[in-house]
């Protein structure tokens, strides 16, 4: 049965396999079990992948139900071209290890700008303390 | 009724000192016992409205006896229970197992005491229950909520639960409590963020279900059981942790269904060796179900099926999940059959997910299949397990759960006007349908059938907003709402003098005057290009007023390109080419063009080719007049030779006599180092090449006024230094010939390297 055809209802994205991507940075798959009106989405064994260059690492989470409003897209995993992809698995102690370092030197990155800029007499206001929208 | 009222204010008033019961209304509390009549008659009237909002105290939802009846049983049990708990903590299993015993006296006995009711539901009832003092140490020393049913209602036995037996209560499906976390904390980080369930007896927690809270029962059992089967001996079961199976739930299967226990004394007579013993915590619990509740306290829901009532589709004893990863867990053949009085599902064994040696295990089912008969319910889920094969956990959503919502999705999409609340999307599937029609014309085959969404159409309503209007005040209210909004700021214009703003002020404003006219000339765009699907869609006597409309409107937007000055026989160039520098401009006034007539299109494009230069200037970030040329040239190719040469003129600086000497040509320079520039005067050259052949013999004014014009052209382009020239965006393929009448050969060579006019040298 085609369900509203042209349009982006998730009807048809049932029990496949997705990618959803959340407000937060979180990259999230797993199954779509069920939806709602609000594109509240119920997913299944769900993984949340961790990216840190061409590395990630997968930590498994079960079962996920994500309000509508937190997702940032959502896409279905092709099952056949998942395995070929020229990113490399790692265990998630790693992965979470490399997350780390990454923030760590972003961070470093950031405190170095903001006092170059204090320096010149200049000052921007850190994006956390900006109001989100 | 005063008096009905009266009788019932009695007797809350007797029990107003029972802190279960909570009294509604200030006036009630204040009231001493012995009021008299008039207090009473005006409480009366009082009492109307507090009937009004406690119906369970006075209205249709309490019924004096009951109420007063049971919560006087309740206060018997506070006294039973402390002693009856002391048995149960002591002595546990046995004790409930002596209590179930294998009579059915009994039996039904115990039925009625621990069956929950569905007045029992009403949390306020729930919470009355539990403010009870707390019997028996919780678990862990978590708190009560009304989540634990089963183990307050446990200690309640009696009067309360003298109702039939309900098909499901929802606290039956309630969630399980956590346990205490041990130290058992497994440093597999797969585990990390999944809860723990113990599904232990002695606990109580309520069995974990697979089937959501408010599943409506799928299928009527057969009531027909062994009584022995349904007295497990009650074991306390506390699963391993790992190794970890991941949990192979069936579709639409209540752990009642699965109650193929693997631990032998569960079922109270031994199992076949070939079980497995090892389950996850949350498969055991599925599978036990509710032989797990309380040790001897057999889950209501089985009952349930006993007198015909079906808790969940029992039917669906998934052998998916028998084959499934965890392995096998046979049930023995008769306490399968004698469990599960209702009908197991229908569903063929799966011809996937084979692990070794499910053999018997699907003989059995079938046995159990062709026993119990029931089929149509599996047929639908043949089809579609066929479709979703290695998907055991598919359809969780059900059909009607997806009907709900895209019923839902296609309401939001209501609309009046369509093509004005969804613009984008009509017309990105205007043009789909154009490019499948333009393609079935071309193509033989047959047209790809592509499923059109119909949106619901909706009629408009028209609305008179009435502000609301409070009676008995004097004058109006006005109340702001989001339909009636109250003006916050009373701006007013002030105009400036000239005199007082500075020069930079007084470019800002004319710029933003400008946009504004940008603004207000789009708009105007919008509507005439709009016209079309208007006329199509309205009636015969509507069309001549739109086209009127039509027609007013293009004039309107012609003026305000041009800059409507009143009394000036030519309006200034200074207004048009403001609006040329804004980039939304340029682009409009492309649009503007197809709209005007022949002779206001030409006026424009006179002015484009005077200003030029300064509009090519003003253009250098943008790069957006190449979108003029199709346009023009359009254009071009209604224009008379008159025109053309005027234009040639006007685009080269050419001087007006053929006598006067040449200066050096910076206008003609930057034209030709621009793209739109160089493209635009190829374009009319060829034009003016056009109208010369089309017209030999005709030694007209025209045409003699175009070949002097040429040759003054000529001159100048050969004389230009082969400056970077633009590419420009065709070449027309006649300027050979034009340039062939007036050059010799050795010039035009000359000619057509510069301009690069032959193919292949680039």
């Amino acid at each position: 049965m085609n369900y509203m055809p042209g349009t982006a209802s998730l009807i048809e994205d049932i029990d496949k396999k997705h990618l959803v991507l959340l407000r937060d940075g979180r990259t999230l798959i797993g199954f779509l079990r069920s939806i709602d009106q609000f594109a509240n989405l119920v997913l299944h064994q769900t993984v949340e992948r961790i990216h840190v260059g061409k590395k990630y690492g997968d930590i498994p989470r079960g079962i996920f139900v994500v309000r509508g409003e937190n997702v940032v897209l959502l896409g279905e995993i092709d099952l056949e071209k998942e395995s070929d992809t020229p990113l490399q698995q790692v265990s998630i102690e790693e992965i979470l290890e490399e997350q780390r370092v990454e923030q760590q030197t972003k961070l470093e990155n950031e405190k170095i700008k903001v006092q170059a800029l204090k320096d010149r007499g200049l000052s921007i206001p850190r994006a956390d303390t900006l109001d989100e929208y | 009724m005063l008096g009905k009222l009266r009788g019932r204010k009695n007797g809350i008033f007797t029990k107003s000192h029972n802190e279960d019961i909570t009294l509604i209304g200030k006036s009630l509390e204040d009231c001493p016992l012995d009021e008299d009549e008039d207090a009473f008659q005006g409480l009366g009237e009082e009492d109307e409205e507090i009937d009004q909002f406690n119906d369970d105290t006075f209205g249709s939802g309490a019924v004096d006896d009951d109420w007063q009846e049971a919560h006087e049983r309740l206060a018997e049990l506070e006294e039973k229970l402390p002693a009856a708990v002391n048995e149960q903590t002591g002595n546990g299993e046995r004790d409930e197992m002596d209590l179930l015993g294998d009579h059915e006296e009994n039996l039904a006995e115990s039925l009625s005491k621990m069956v929950i009711e569905n007045e029992l539901e009403d949390p306020a009832i729930m919470r009355a229950v539990q403010t009870r003092p707390v019997l028996q140490p919780q678990p862990g020393g978590l708190n009560s909520s009304i989540w634990d049913g089963s183990e307050v209602l446990r200690r309640i036995r009696g009067p309360l639960l003298a109702q039939e037996m309900p098909t499901v209560s929802v606290l039956e499906y309630a969630l399980p409590q956590r346990p205490p976390q041990g130290p058992e904390d497994d440093r597999d980080l797969s585990e990390r963020a999944l809860p723990r369930r113990s599904t232990s007896p002695i606990i109580g927690s309520p069995p974990v279900r697979a089937v959501p809270i408010g599943t409506p029962p799928k299928q009527m059992a057969v009531p027909s059981y062994n009584q022995q089967i349904l007295c497990p001996k009650p074991v306390h079961v506390r699963p391993p942790m790992p190794p970890r199976y991941p949990a192979p739930y069936g579709e639409r299967m209540s752990p009642n269904q699965l109650c193929n226990v693997p631990n032998s004394s569960l079922l109270g007579h031994p199992f076949p060796p070939s079980v497995p013993p090892v389950l996850s915590p949350l498969q055991r619990a599925q599978l036990l179900g509710g032989a797990q509740l309380q040790p001897g306290r057999m889950s209501p829901s089985q009952f349930a099926r006993v007198p015909g009532f079906v808790g969940s589709p029992l039917a669906a004893m998934n052998p998916k999940l028998l084959q499934g990863r965890v392995g096998q867990m046979l049930p023995p053949a008769p306490s399968f059959r004698a469990f599960f009085s209702a009908p197991p599902p229908a569903t063929p064994p799966p011809p996937q997910q084979h692990p070794p040696g499910p053999g018997p295990l699907v003989q059995n089912l079938r046995q159990h299949r062709n026993l119990n008969g029931a089929g149509d319910r599996g047929s639908h889920r043949n089809s579609h397990q066929d479709h979703l094969r290695k998907d055991p956990y598919a359809n969780l959503m059900l059909q009607r759960e997806k009907d709900w919502v895209s019923k839902i999705q296609m309401m939001q999409l209501q609309s009046t006007d369509p093509y004005l609340d969804d613009f984008y999307y009509q017309n990105y599937f205007e043009k789909l349908e154009k490019l499948s029609a333009a393609e079935e014309i071309q193509g033989d085959g047959p047209k790809k059938e592509r499923t059109k969404l119909i949106t619901p159409q909706v009629a408009k309503l028209e609305h008179a907003y009435k502000p609301v209007q409070f009676e008995g005040s004097l004058g109006k209210l006005t109340v702001s709402s989001v339909n009636n909004p109250r003006k916050m700021i009373d701006a007013v214009v002030t105009s400036r003098s000239e005199d007082d703003e500075t020069r930079e002020k007084q470019v800002r404003d004319k710029r933003r005057k400008t946009l504004v006219i940008i603004e207000k000339t789009y708009s105007l765009l919008l509507d005439v290009e709009d016209y079309e699907r208007r006329y199509l869609l309205s009636l015969e006597e509507d069309r001549p007023a739109l086209m009127d409309e039509r027609k007013h409107k293009i004039c309107s937007m012609y003026d305000n390109l041009r800059g409507k000055l009143p009394g000036q026989e030519r309006p200034s160039d200074d207004h048009f080419v403001q609006i040329m520098c804004i980039r939304k401009g340029k682009r409009m006034v492309a649009r503007i063009l197809p709209f005007l007539s022949t002779e206001q299109a030409a006026d424009i494009l006179m002015t484009t080719a005077r200003n030029l230069p300064f509009l090519i200037k003003k253009d250098a970030q943008d790069e957006v007049l190449p979108c003029l040329l199709s346009p023009f040239s359009h254009l071009l190719y209604h224009l008379p030779s008159v025109t053309v040469t005027s234009l040639l003129q006007q685009l080269m600086n050419l001087p007006q006599s053929a006598a006067a000497p040449a200066p050096s040509n910076p206008h003609l320079t930057t034209v030709l180092q621009n793209k739109f520039g160089l493209s635009l005067l190829l374009l009319v050259l060829s034009r003016g090449e056009d109208l010369q052949s089309s017209d030999p013999a005709a030694e007209s004014m025209e045409n003699n006024q175009w070949m002097q014009v040429m040759f003054m052209a000529t001159r100048e382009l050969l004389r230009i230094p082969q400056a970077a020239l633009a590419k420009p965006v065709s070449i027309p393929t006649n300027l050979v010939s034009l340039f062939s009448r007036y050059v010799d050969r050795q010039k035009l060579n000359l000619l057509e390297t510069k301009l690069q006019l032959v193919q292949g040298i680039r």
